[in-house]
């Protein structure tokens, strides 16, 4: 008789607290997880498990260490950075299923969710408090808040209002062998080191989540949305840096060029200039008599900067319309190029106007156009490179595009990432942003938790040997980064 | 003043680990009671010090940790700005390093967040030594793990700070302060009510006989809560009476604080009742941070604290003694320790015992 | 989204339209948000995306015919996702080729296929169903729960206005469909006289069918095909001779009509005349919607009003019931997550209980919340489930019925 395959050994092992149903087995049931939002790099998992109690989860964690088998969490599946990437020798734990809100508490304005719950669905829970959850990632609809923490999604409000590290208060974690921790506290401190803040954008290397208590926040009395027209993309710019340099705050301050407006209005039509070459959304909240006075004075900045239109929003429908296209950029990007690959840096603002003439250089390099939705208020610039990944050849000069674009970040003192973490996309450009020792200290800080290196190795931090491939790759053009990846 | 000197004090902590000799980190010495009493050679931050860029349109500030806080404070004040967390100096000499290794926030906190919510990098040195940066000086960023905010807290058990990238805010136009006499029970809800509710609250605290409200922020956003409110059962402070009462909050100069009494920080939700325990409580941040004047055992507030999910810290003639934390807990921070400081050079038992 | 699907499938008209669907795809996982059975199940095998996932393995050339069809057949084809989708993906067109394929490359059960066959036998049969509700009433005590539940109950209602004159120059051609004809008569009677109170005259077909849809979800794309051809016939003397539409009470119904253009497009005798049927197609809503509501607001009951996925996913109307229903004087209870499907879903309720059952709890919750005086719908799919869940004090109607009511010489 023949050893089991360890798929076989393993999944043996998980009926013995899980249904059939949440253990899929079948190439044809695991293949529709190999990637997440990403759909450009794919793996297929060895096995999938849909655990639905905590309990589960520190069984199939305690398996996994056991038999070193490594586990990659996944949440929505709506990660842009290949956070979520199966790994062909691992188990991917979705948490999908833990989709409950367990407990509102409107005094205290927290709210107890399990990890796979939809980030909108606890502001559509609360509403009827008048709270709401502040985070906003584009694709707050889908996401989950598990994913959330651990990317520390941000949003179209975080300038005003934060990331998802300053809205969370307490998290459950299971390690990866089977232990189950609180950090944070339902105060606003817990004592010893900030274990929140480190857990939040750890990207499913530390632990998994399996709870999360949110902060939330009561719901503005006005909001008020302009929406300004420039025949050039870097009058928008200044305009951002003058609005924010006369002390005013915008809950919201978003800009599109003009691929990203005419792709979102054909989905939204939220009435969005199409011959403009950049648009502001500037959103305004607090006091009536607040955002009235902010109103008038953003109007006049905007027309100084010289925007040849500014529209106010007329009632609420407007302004969630005004918010709706530029949402739904991303994936609008459909309607006008099979593909899209979305980078995520981010910049000093100042520094915008070159940095939009580089990526302008580079598009035209590489002949792949590029539309641009940049979280202006916070300097996160989202290029969103326009290709066909049934062409021949193009998914790669796309790739190392975007590439040139993080690194063009760095060097005027930003980031490779704002908001969708390293994952599996950006792992090489975390070379460029740390030197070595700086590296090897995020290592032990993963050794600290995860002894074995068990949960999502791979991701988000390389190791120093994979830098230095990555360097000697830089001289050996034409390579691919990834050769053990499936690919388009 | 402005002074370079992180490969002076690079150097002296790559000493320290190859003689395994214990450091004493200190800036202005301000906050040395915020933490346990440490045993080792004193290594003073305070040459290390000025700021290092500043562009307000960006609103961020990066400054070496040993610039004295109150320097920080006026090159922000005089563009209009200010450091978020409304920090505690309890000394002109306190440094910014002090204040983010302390992790130290005033009354605004609930509001505009804490010290660790605006710190956006940091440059330190490790345990081995060396010189690593974390973050950065934009508003977002998620490359590697969150080690400036881990940093935030520590009181540099896992790292001496260099500098740090924090992000600040426009200063309120207008501030104004409430107050309303009332008890306890209503006191506790009432500041509850108030924060779920869109005002441009920036502290609510209760002193055991009035309820205290602060309002900052624009002009007719002010005027417009205070319309509200007086309506209600509020009434206007003197403006310098109610400055006052913030800062002596802040700073723990507030008559409450004296007596003989232990001095406990109790850290909750903020909507709990009242604990049962003997002495005097004073409520800041809406109720979630909570003072308490007591001669009752260790034992008894742990009790209390724990029955509402909380955390104390006692203030002792040796320092502040944090709540016990459990043995997985302890264990994992133990291995963090000595992910960043292998031989125990930094600042040890400052936070517990062998940390 | 990258596809590989083999060059002899996309030789086909119907690879070549799948292939170009998929492309659109960008994988973002937005319609998961939004789709029932994912948000019940939390599999993503049972979301849009994972469905199009499945699809896409099944065209290619790869993956298990039978896995896949298990998960289409959860889908309920409520279009949620489709509202939903930012990049323009018609699911459910995809839907239509997958289960295609499906069907072809796999093996389903005997006991499914002689359900799916008993159904087809029955449903679109105004006679046979009939005929069959009324031995089933009977015979209640020894059937399957599921289907015991579900017969509608006998409706003593008045089917008064049943045969008003043709008395306006406005003339439309209103569809009698087949299980609405037999479990609710008195729904076209009502539109009917709404129609009349608005100046528009009612003429009925007597040698029209069933409008196919059952036939068209129920694995048998060809019968259907040749229903929609017979219709067509039955209808076109009457368009020709200057009936201003086509109207629908049942949006099931109607959504199946307008897509006649689409379905029958390759078929070289009807294709033309499919379009022009198809574009004629209005829903009831969009007549009334037209006309001015009558000025005497008498009391009105609050009204919870169930959009069914038909009507606002798969003809866009999302909002016009609602507005009529305002514009006529009644106060509507806000209902959470108004987007999702009640479970009913055509033949779904029988063929999968368990989820049309959980879908049905939870969209009663919802519809209850405001406390309503009434449930009203569009659709009679929608109607009959609804009714099964509610208990009897909470009537659930067709919101023309309502509309009825507020007519004078009741």
């Amino acid at each position: 008789m023949t050893a089991a395959s360890p798929q076989a050994a393993l999944a043996q092992r998980f009926r013995a607290f899980l249904p059939d149903s949440s253990i899929l087995v079948t190439e044809t049931e695991r293949r529709p997880y190999e990637c997440d939002g990403l759909s450009v790099y794919r793996r297929l998992p060895l096995l999938v498990v849909l655990p639905e109690d905590i309990n589960q989860v520190q069984r199939v964690l305690r398996i996994c260490a056991e038999l070193a088998v490594p586990v990659v969490a996944r949440g929505a599946g709506t990660g842009l950075s290949g956070g979520a990437l199966p790994l062909t020798d691992g188990v991917l734990l979705s948490l999908a299923k833990f989709n409950r809100i367990l407990d509102i508490d409107p005094l205290n304005r927290t709210a107890r969710v399990q990890p796979g719950v939809r980030n909108l669905a606890i502001s559509e829970a609360v509403a009827e408090h008048g709270l709401y959850y502040a985070p906003d990632p584009s694709s707050q609809i889908a996401c989950s808040i598990g994913g959330n923490v651990a990317e520390n999604a941000g949003g179209v409000h975080c300038l005003k209002y934060g990331l998802t590290v300053h809205n969370i208060v307490q998290l459950g974690i299971v390690t990866m062998d089977g232990e189950q921790f609180t950090v944070g506290g339902t105060g606003l401190d817990a004592p010893g080191y900030d274990l929140l803040a480190l857990m939040t954008g750890s990207e499913g290397l530390l632990g998994v989540i399996v709870e999360v208590v949110v902060k939330l926040l009561p719901v503005p009395d006005t909001a008020q949305v302009l929406l300004a027209a420039f025949d050039d993309v870097v009058p928008a710019g200044d305009a951002v840096g003058r609005i924010i340099g006369a002390g005013i705050i915008p809950a919201g301050l978003e800009m599109m060029d003009n691929p990203a407006i005419r792709a979102a209005e054909a989905f939204a039509h939220a009435g969005y200039p199409e011959d403009a070459a950049a648009i502001l959304l500037c959103e305004l909240d607090g006091s009536r008599a607040e955002v009235e006075t902010d109103v008038m004075r953003v109007r006049k900045l905007l027309a100084q900067c010289g925007a040849r239109e500014v529209r106010i929003a007329r009632d609420a429908d407007e302004r969630a319309l005004f918010w709706k296209g530029r949402k739904a950029a991303f994936p609008a990007m459909g309607r006008i190029s099979p593909d899209y690959y979305c980078m995520d840096g981010t910049i000093p603002r100042h520094r915008l106007p070159e940095v939009l003439s580089g990526i302008e250089t580079l598009s035209r390099d590489y002949g792949l156009p590029v539309a641009n939705v940049f979280h202006a208020g916070d300097g996160n610039l989202h290029p969103l490179i326009l290709f066909d990944a049934n062409r021949p050849g193009e998914l790669q000069r796309t790739e190392e595009m975007g590439g040139k674009i993080l690194e063009l970040c760095v060097a005027v003192g930003g980031s490779i990432t704002g908001e969708h973490g390293v994952g599996m996309e950006k792992i090489n450009q975390m070379c460029s942003q740390f030197s070595a020792a700086e590296l090897t200290q995020m290592h032990a800080v993963k050794a600290a938790f995860d002894p074995a290196g068990l949960l999502n190795p791979g991701k988000a931090v390389p190791t120093l040997h994979r830098c230095a491939e990555f360097g000697a790759m830089h001289v050996h053009d034409g390579q691919l980064p990834f050769p053990e990846l499936e690919r388009f | 003043m402005n002074a370079d000197q992180h490969e002076r004090l690079a150097e002296q902590l790559r000493d320290a680990f190859e003689h395994q000799q214990a450091l004493r980190i200190r800036g202005g010495g301000s906050k040395a009671f915020c933490g346990r009493a440490v045993q080792g050679v004193a290594l003073d931050v305070r040459g290390h010090c000025g700021i290092v860029e500043y562009q307000p349109t960006e609103l961020v500030i990066t400054a070496r940790a040993g610039t004295p806080l109150l320097d920080v404070q006026a090159a922000l004040a005089e563009a209009g700005q200010m450091l978020p967390f409304e920090p505690p100096q309890f000394s002109p000499d306190a440094t910014l390093g002090g204040v983010i290794a302390c992790g130290l926030s005033g009354p605004r906190r609930p509001f505009t967040g804490a010290a660790r919510d605006v710190v956006l990098g940091v440059g330190m040195v490790n345990g081995r030594g060396e010189v690593l940066r974390f973050g950065g000086q934009v508003m977002k960023n998620v490359a590697g793990y969150d080690i400036s905010r881990l940093m935030t807290g520590a009181q540099g058990t896992l790292g001496l700070l260099l500098d740090v990238s924090l992000k600040v805010l426009p200063t309120p136009v207008c501030e104004r302060s409430l107050r309303a006499d009332m008890d306890v029970a209503d006191a506790i809800v009432a500041m509850n009510r108030l924060a779920g509710r869109p005002l441009p609250l920036s502290a609510t605290a209760f002193d055991g006989e009035v309820l205290w409200l602060r309002l900052s922020g624009a002009e007719p956003a002010v005027a417009e809560a205070m319309e509200a409110l007086c309506g209600e059962i509020f009434v206007e402070v003197e403006e310098l009476t109610g400055q006052q009462f913030w800062r002596d909050l802040r700073e723990r100069q507030h008559r409450f604080f004296s007596g003989d009494d232990e001095l406990w920080r109790l850290s909750l939700p903020a909507a709990s009742p009242a604990l049962d325990l003997p002495g005097r409580t004073f409520y800041d941040w809406g109720g979630a941070q909570r003072w308490l004047k007591t001669n009752a055992e260790a034992g008894a507030v742990h009790v209390a604290i724990n029955k509402v999910g909380g955390h104390a810290t006692r203030f002792t003639s040796d320092g502040a003694v944090a709540q016990p934390l459990s043995p997985a807990l302890a264990a994992l921070h133990q291995r963090l320790k000595q992910a960043f400081d292998p031989v125990g050079i930094l600042n040890p038992g400052r936070l517990y015992e062998g940390l | 989204m990258q596809t590989q699907l083999p060059e002899s499938l996309l030789d086909s008209p119907q690879g070549r339209e799948a292939d170009a669907i998929l492309r659109r795809c960008v994988h973002c996982g937005f319609c998961n948000a939004t789709c029932p059975t994912y948000q019940l199940l939390g599999e993503e095998l049972d979301g849009p995306r994972g469905r199009i996932y499945l699809i896409k393995q099944l065209l290619e050339g790869e993956g298990d015919a039978d896995t896949v069809r298990t998960h289409l057949d959860r889908c309920l084809t409520c279009r949620s996702c489709e509202t939903t989708c930012p990049s323009g993906v018609k699911y459910s067109r995809l839907l239509d080729i997958g289960r295609e394929q499906a069907e072809r490359q796999g093996t389903r059960p005997w006991q499914q296929r002689v359900m799916r066959w008993g159904l087809r036998q029955l449903l679109p049969f105004p006679r046979r169903f009939a005929l069959l509700l009324g031995l089933a009433r009977v015979l209640r005590p020894l059937l399957p729960q599921s289907w015991a539940t579900a017969l509608p109950a006998v409706n003593k209602a008045s089917v008064a206005g049943a045969n008003i004159a043709v008395r306006h120059p406005r003339r439309v051609i209103l569809l009698d469909g087949c299980v609405q004809s037999v479990a609710a008569p008195e729904i076209n009677c009502a539109a009917a006289r709404v129609l009349d109170h608005l100046g528009i005259s009612v003429q009925r077909v007597t040698d029209g069918g069933c409008c196919g849809a059952v036939e068209q979800h129920l694995s048998a794309p060809q019968v259907a095909a040749q229903r929609m051809r017979r219709n067509i016939d039955a209808w076109w003397p009457l368009t020709e001779a200057g009936a201003e539409a086509i109207v629908s009470t049942a949006s099931a119904c109607g959504l199946q009509v307008k897509d006649y253009g689409h379905l029958l497009r390759d078929d070289p005798l009807y294709a033309d005349k499919a379009q022009r049927i198809s574009a004629q197609v209005k829903d009831i809503a969009e007549l009334v919607a037209d006309s001015p509501a009558p000025s005497s607001a008498g009391p009105r009951p609050r009204v919870a009003f169930h959009s069914p996925c038909t009507l606002q996913h798969g003809q866009r109307l999302g909002g016009v019931v609602e507005q009529i229903l305002r514009d006529w004087g009644f106060e509507l209870t806000p209902v959470a997550d108004g987007h999702l499907c009640c479970g009913s879903a055509g033949a779904y309720s029988l063929l999968q209980p368990v989820l049309s059952d959980r879908l049905r709890a939870d969209k009663l919750v919802a519809l209850r919340r405001g406390s309503p005086q009434v449930i009203a719908s569009a659709n009679i799919g929608c109607l009959m489930h609804l009714r099964q869940g509610a208990e009897s004090s909470l009537p659930v109607r067709h919101w023309v019925e309502l509309l009825a009511d507020c007519l004078p010489n009741k």
